[in-house]
């Protein structure tokens, strides 16, 4: 059941970059779509027989591969990934319906999108260390190459820098692996043998630290950010999309499932430490925000301040903040992947995203009116105003997270009014004021150009008025791995008195 | 049929929500063979039906015990998010008011209105504006009043930007929302803690908490400081009182539901926590300092104002300030009373001050004059608004600010001057824009202005009953003490300040030729009052300075320490490569030295363990 989510995609990528006879841009966009779509739907067909009481891995698979390695084919997926794999399902879609018809190499440009696709499904699937290592690094491949070739005027330096950063990421982690594996003296990678090993604290502080690292690159958290702006502005609009939306979340996935998860000593004494590292994440990356004049740097440099939310969280793990991890995930998807929709529609009818050079756009001739509302909406969304699901998760965070971590919490709240802040820039400067002479006589925005942001728009306000649709997959899951670290470590009473 | 009523007044706030969305096909363009208006007769429709509904219920609940309503939204690990809404006749009255204003300010608007393109868009954020704040009114639980509040401010931040074309708008909707929000993320720093505190966010476990709360005085005091940030924001109360002045930059029908009900929902809120506040002898005691200082100073600046609605709009600030003090010294009737006179009468004031403009195209008051034979309409209903803010016997006005000084009286006497300060001063401002605006000879602008049309002449004329017959309403709810028991102190000095106020309001020099004194402290005096305290630069100077320059710094670190440690890597990296292949030479000689001198170099790294051991030995 779960290989179809990974191996349609693939066998759709081989289809589309390698069958023999020639294929219009058409077709193969039409048969790339009809892949992504068939795939989101199937994911919306396990999430209909997913049984919601059930803390552990369900539709389990698993097949020996390299047993002399330990290395096995076993997937599985619970309350954590559930939601991601949708989310991927989803942006992939929207990613493909929104790529520009004519693209260059369309054949080449899809079939990289369905096997990032497949590689992503595939980490979140995992339920061996090594088998999610695999697909990590597999996942490098098609973005790498998607910001290198199908980017903008300085996509080499992006896409290596992105490759070079994601590439030492990966090395941590394996290391770290490797490490718990060999310590521990366990014969497989697993993650159900290795969850029940427990190592000396000295050795998983060290274990711990590759983890920290190699995933605070992938979400990303300060000081280890600075690849991130520079893909994004360099990759072009379904890229960013995709990026932004699922595969920072693979950093914060990790972090969950292998740092919180693997050692959970390690991290319950680490975890002050982390809450500031957050609070200092996001901050820096709300602040930066601010600075910065490209509307898409703008929107990168909110992803860190928001991700950082996640570090809190998850570093303060009580079943309430651990679950609003999932819920901030999901949110943080959808509304970056909204603004970074958007963005590009911007970008592509005035061919700037300078917001010195833009004005007006919210002109109702000759503007973008639709796309401008949108915006509004979005970025409301963003600085967690009620109605919209950034705000229930933002509250869920700062309230899971309060009684653990109060100072650091108080100060990743700063954060949310400094989002404020900087999109109201945004706002103002672009949306708003007189229609600049610069970008008169736009061509007409297509439905095509909409629709996906509309889609996007519409779970926003669906999932911020009614929560509980995404709260009841993955309560079980959160509160079973808090009751599973704590049956590890007996946690020292930090409610704070009142 | 009353358990009916009762079960379904949650509806109510929903109508203006309901219309809000139903103008949809209009302000996105979808329908536009029919123009915008449709958009606002639903939401005027949406708005009665509010009104009648909120009727019903009022008349159901008054004399009888509070009903509550729980509506479970959200059960999340050891988190309950249930709302609870509570059906008293005094939440339903506030409700009331709410509708029955925002009816008379939309119908205001159809006319006021009339030839904007986007009047689909503006009635739909009036639908919005009036649900989130009908829906404060009957809230009972601190995590829907935060929620609702935020609305507001979204609300508040898209109505005042309306005009978005336009700079001073611009920046006025930006520093709305900003002001705004700066307090509600400190209220909702509030609402995390006292909920991790007190186990529950509705209000009447949070007063069973407060009573019994064991805190340090410290987390008290923040706690308690935290929760009235929000209030302080949304009634535009020193030092987050910026935003009102420049919102009137905004359509005018918005400015009258701002100014009447806006402000009153964030001193509703304010009363609804006061009980908590208890718990923090500083909020309090902040509460009434805050309340003081606005209401001294915004008076003051009001005098100097000469944009008519600026003029108005810092009287509100004034009255919020009286309500503020009302609720650090806990006299909440006090406190509800003059809210409800001071939004009627706020409301009126602004209807007339919105006809003077559309027919004179002009808001500065130093144009204007001779209206009075013009507009008799429009010049009654700024005499009965005015008449029913200041401490006028009998209208509402001074119903309101007698309680507060009888309750006073007893308490904090001090603060009794204050009253009668804000009072006098007022009234004189008042009389002021009255003697600009309708007396006097007839301007340009003011020689061939009409009496407004029909959809502004019958709302406003109908506010102006209101407002004359409130005695009569509050008779009738037994609102009014006895003749017996009233203090014939308090009533003397109140009508005596309201005369003061008048009459130097009458005798001060009014030129409209010269509006800037000769004199170089007159002249600094009016500056100073003009320009609000110059408080807007200081800000410019201080906060907006800081974090503009922090960020940029921060920029410039990122770019240039983080990122440049990074690309120095890499150039190093690829520097020593470059260098390296130079080595490459294709001479055997250069590869045996290369290889001798690593491999001496190793043995000797390797056998360093051992020289240290061999010289220590000798």
């Amino acid at each position: 059941m779960l290989s179809v989510l990974i191996w349609l995609p693939v066998i759709g990528a081989l289809i589309v970059g390698f069958w023999p006879t020639n294929m219009t841009a058409k077709v193969s966009r039409k048969i790339s779509l009809g892949v992504s779509i068939a795939v989101f739907i199937w994911s919306l067909v396990l999430m209909s027989q997913f049984k919601i009481g059930e803390p552990g891995i369900q539709f389990s698979e698993f097949l020996p591969w390299i047993e002399a390695l330990g290395l096995t084919y076993h997937l599985g997926i619970d309350g954590l990934s559930l939601p991601l794999v949708i989310l991927n399902g989803l942006l992939t879609c929207i990613a493909i319906y929104s790529t520009d018809e004519s693209i260059n190499r369309p054949r080449f440009y899809y079939s990289m999108l369905l096997l990032l696709n497949a590689s992503v499904v595939g980490a979140f699937l995992a339920q061996d260390l090594l088998l999610f290592f695999l697909f990590y690094e597999v996942e490098l491949i098609p973005l790498y190459l998607l910001i290198a070739i199908w980017g903008g005027q300085r996509r080499g330096y992006a896409a290596i820098k992105f490759l070079i950063y994601t590439a030492i990421s990966g090395i941590l982690i394996l290391a770290s692996f490797f490490g718990l594996v060999l310590l521990s003296g366990a014969s497989t990678f697993e993650f159900e043998k290795v969850y029940a090993v427990s190592l000396p604290l000295g050795a998983q502080f060290l274990l711990l630290a590759g983890i920290l690292v190699g995933f605070g690159i992938k979400i990303p958290l300060v000081p280890f950010h600075t690849w991130l702006p520079d893909a994004h502005v360099e990759a072009s609009t379904p890229i960013s999309v995709l990026l932004a939306g699922v595969l920072l979340k693979l950093g914060t996935y990790g972090l969950l499932r292998f740092g919180l998860g693997l050692f959970p000593e390690a991290w319950a004494v680490l975890a002050p430490w982390l809450a500031t590292w957050a609070a200092v994440s996001v901050l820096y990356g709300a602040l930066n925000a601010i600075a910065q004049t490209d509307m898409k740097k703008m929107v990168a440099y909110s992803s860190v301040g928001h991700m950082g939310y996640i570090l809190l969280a998850a570093a303060a793990a009580t079943p309430l903040s651990l679950l609003a991890t999932v819920l901030q995930m999901i949110s943080h998807g959808l509304i970056s992947g909204l603004l970074f929709l958007l963005v590009g529609v911007v970008y592509k009818k005035t061919g700037t995203r300078d917001i010195n050079v833009l004005s007006g756009l919210l002109n109702p001739e000759g503007g973008l009116p639709l796309i401008g509302s949108l915006m509004v909406m979005g970025v409301m969304a963003s600085a967690g105003i009620p109605g919209m699901v950034g705000f229930i998760s933002e509250f869920l965070v700062f309230r899971g997270s309060f009684p653990v971590f109060p100072t650091q919490t108080l100060f990743c709240m700063v954060g949310t009014s400094l989002t404020a802040v900087y999109f109201l820039l945004l706002v103002n400067r672009v949306f708003f004021g007189r229609l600049s002479a610069n970008v008169l006589n736009l061509p007409p925005v297509q439905w095509s150009d909409r629709t996906p942001s509309i889609i996007l728009a519409i779970l926003i306000v669906m999932l911020g008025v009614q929560p509980s649709w995404m709260v009841r997959w993955s309560e079980t899951t959160t509160t079973a791995m808090i009751t599973h670290s704590q049956a590890v470590v007996q946690l020292p009473s930090v409610m704070i008195s009142q | 049929m009353r358990d009916f009523l009762i079960q379904t007044s949650w509806w109510v706030p929903l109508y203006g929500l309901i219309g809000a969305v139903l103008t949809l096909p209009w302000s996105t363009g979808i329908i536009r063979r029919t123009g915008p208006r449709p958009a606002a007769y639903f939401n005027l429709l949406m708005t009665v039906l509010a009104f009648v509904h909120g009727t019903l219920v009022f008349r159901a609940t008054w004399n009888h015990e509070p009903y509550e309503i729980v509506f479970h939204w959200l059960k999340a690990a050891d988190l309950d998010l249930s709302f609870s809404l509570d059906i008293s006749s005094l939440s339903v009255g506030a409700m009331e008011l709410v509708t029955s204003l925002s009816l008379l300010a939309q119908l205001f608007a159809l006319g006021y209105m009339e030839k904007d393109w986007a009047l689909a868009r503006f009635f739909a954020l009036m639908g919005f504006f009036e649900g989130a704040i009908s829906g404060l009114a009957i809230s009972d639980n601190l995590f829907l009043t935060y929620a609702l509040l935020e609305m507001l401010t979204l609300s508040t931040y898209l109505l005042v930007g309306f005009w978005y074309a336009q700079p001073l708008v611009v920046t006025a909707a930006r520093d709305a929302f900003l002001t705004k929000r700066v307090g509600d993320v400190l209220l909702l720093m509030g609402v995390v803690a006292v909920g991790t505190f007190a186990g529950s966010l509705d209000f009447p476990d949070l007063y069973e908490w407060a009573e019994t709360a064991t805190l340090s005085p410290t987390t008290a005091t923040l706690l308690g400081l935290a929760l009235i940030a929000g209030p302080i924001g949304k009634c535009a109360q020193f030092p987050l009182h910026l935003w009102l002045d420049e919102a009137m930059e905004g359509p005018n029908p918005a400015s009258i539901l701002r100014n009447s009900v806006v402000v009153a929902a964030g001193a509703y809120v304010l009363i609804k926590l006061q009980p908590i506040l208890n718990v923090s002898p500083v909020a309090l005691t902040t509460l009434i300092v805050i309340g003081t200082v606005t209401a001294i100073g915004a008076s003051m600046v009001a005098i100097a104002q000469i944009d008519i609605k600026r003029a108005l709009s810092h009287s509100t600030s004034a009255y919020l300030g009286l309500v503020f003090i009302a609720v650090g010294t806990q006299w909440t009737d006090f406190a509800l009373l003059l809210l409800f006179t001071h939004a009627v009468a706020k409301a009126l004031l602004f209807m007339s001050a919105g006809s003077i403009i559309l027919t004179t195209n002009n808001q500065n008051l130093t144009e204007m004059g001779g209206l009075w034979s013009r507009m008799p309409a429009t010049t009654t209903a700024f005499v009965v608004g005015s008449a029913g803010l200041v401490g006028l016997l009998p209208l509402g006005g001074f119903w309101g600010l007698r309680l507060g000084i009888d309750d006073l009286w007893i308490d904090i006497p001090w603060l009794v001057p204050v009253l009668l300060l804000v009072n006098a001063l007022t009234a004189l401002n008042l009389t002021r824009v009255f003697r600009l605006v309708f007396l006097g000879p007839k301007a340009p602008k003011t020689r061939r202005a009409p009496e407004v049309p029909w959809p502004m002449a019958v709302p406003m004329v109908s506010l102006v009953l209101i407002t004359l017959s409130i005695p009569i309403l509050m008779q009738s709810l037994s609102l009014l003490p006895d003749w017996m028991y009233i203090n014939q102190g308090a009533v003397l000095l109140l009508v005596g300040s309201g005369l003061i106020g008048t009459i130097s309001g009458a005798a001060i020099d009014l030129r409209r030729n010269w509006s800037r004194p000769v004199q170089i402290t007159l002249r600094f005096l009016q500056d100073l009052l003009a320009y609000d305290f110059y408080i807007d630069r200081l800000y410019r100077l201080s906060v907006v300075f800081a974090v503009n320059q922090l960020s940029r710094l921060n920029a410039w670190i990122d770019r240039y320490v983080v990122d440049g440690l990074v690309n120095l890597v890499g150039l190093a990296t690829m520097f020593s490569g470059q260098g390296l292949k130079y080595n490459v030479s294709g001479q055997s000689q250069f590869y045996v030295l290369s290889i001798i001198l690593g491999l001496s170099l190793l043995c000797f790294l390797m056998s360093w363990p051992m020289l240290t051991v061999l010289n220590t030995q000798l």
